[in-house]
């Protein structure tokens, strides 16, 4: 408009918003690059505005999207993401924590939900016999660690133990507008992902 | 002087003005006109400063510059504006490091009639107030903001404003029952 062209690459300015180069690129994301996609807009918009949560400091969101990158196996996004966090400060052990919560959570989630689908008193009452020695004292502290275990449940669509996180969290005084700045980061993420 | 500011709901007078669009000479001036705006489809954040060659305003030009790209992916048209004509807004240009780049157009309203439209100039002076305006596709004035003259605004929150009117909620998960069904 008024004389002047515009000749952005928005798969660039989204994978620059996350810190990647044209190495990072793909097929997908050139596509929509080249076909001026509304959607890639909204995309890159909505990626700003989850990583900006007002109620998340940096290296909690950092963290989190570090969390959705390593539930959907993206290397770009794990790579982007725990550089990010570690200039906030997060340490190599807060890292591996929220590794293990993720890959904890997942057995968690597919075992409480097939308890949640059967409704069942023998599973029920049935011991769980999964490890889960490290939510005794998160190096997160607890109630991050709590944060990060319902991101993963709700990506991997867990209602017993979205419902149960969620309790916690909520009794251990965090706001709802929190839950929902992290569920939003983490679904956005999870849309991202899905072109990387 | 009783001054009425073009608030919510009305439409966005029409305009046609000489632009500031580009440094390189021979290419400095563009005839703006809002029906140019209109034709386009998109959104309009149009933001007024009361004087070229003064302090604040610098800062601020340049931080609307700087968030040119977010205003664009909203699909929205930026345009700054004063009341100074289109020599002082090139002239400008040139002299200050922060605003050769710029990437939107400089409106020229050198007969003051659009700010007096809109109600935002100052009674002794008659410069412009620091005002902002949201307007959407259909040239309905949606968000309107006015600051007094030495008080900076935040691009930010004029870019929180136009996500929030321009985030429906399309997708079927959330209707609630009872709600119409969802129609074109």
């Amino acid at each position: 408009m008024f004389g002047i062209a515009s000749t952005t690459d928005n798969a660039l300015a989204l994978l620059t918003e996350i810190g990647l180069t044209e190495e990072s690129n793909t097929s997908q994301l050139r596509l929509l690059a080249q076909t001026d996609s509304r959607y890639l807009k909204d995309l890159k918009i909505n990626v700003t505005n989850a990583l900006n949560a007002e109620t998340l400091n940096k290296k909690e969101v950092y963290l989190l999207a570090y969390a959705v990158a390593v539930n959907e196996k993206n290397e770009a996004l794990q790579k982007a993401f725990s550089d990010f966090a570690m200039k906030e400060g997060a340490s190599e052990k807060e890292l591996a924590e929220v590794v293990s919560c993720t890959s904890l959570l997942n057995a968690n989630n597919v075992y409480y939900r097939f308890r949640h689908f059967m409704h069942d008193e023998f599973y029920n009452n049935a011991q769980a016999g999964i490890r889960m020695s490290i939510m005794a004292n998160p190096v997160l502290g607890k109630e991050f660690f709590e944060l990060v275990s319902l991101a993963v449940s709700a990506l991997n669509g867990c209602e017993l133990c979205v419902t149960s996180h969620e309790k916690t969290l909520v009794a251990h005084g965090s706001s709802k507008q929190r839950i929902q700045d992290a569920i939003r980061l983490t679904a956005v993420m999870k849309s991202l992902s899905v072109l990387l | 002087m009783k001054n009425v500011v073009l608030s919510i709901g009305s439409a966005f007078p029409e305009f046609n003005k000489k632009a500031v669009v580009s440094i390189e000479k021979g290419k400095e001036f563009y005839d703006l006109s809002y029906e140019e705006i209109k034709n386009s489809g998109k959104w309009m954040v149009m933001f007024w400063w009361p004087k070229d060659f003064t302090f604040v305003c610098p800062t601020e030009i340049a931080e609307f510059n700087n968030h040119f790209q977010d205003f664009e992916d909203r699909e929205a048209v930026l345009i700054g504006a004063s009341t100074d004509s289109e020599f002082v807004h090139a002239a400008w240009r040139r002299d200050h490091e922060d605003l050769r780049n710029l990437k939107f157009p400089m409106l020229a309203d050198t007969s003051k009639s659009l700010a007096n439209e809109l109600g935002i100039l100052e009674t002794e002076e008659k410069i412009a107030y620091r005002a902002t305006f949201i307007v959407d596709p259909q040239g309905v004035i949606r968000w309107v903001s006015l600051y007094d003259l030495n008080v900076g605004r935040n691009v930010k929150e004029v870019l929180r404003v136009l996500d929030a009117l321009q985030t429906d909620e399309l997708c079927p998960c959330n209707w609630q029952k009872g709600e119409a069904t969802l129609v074109a």
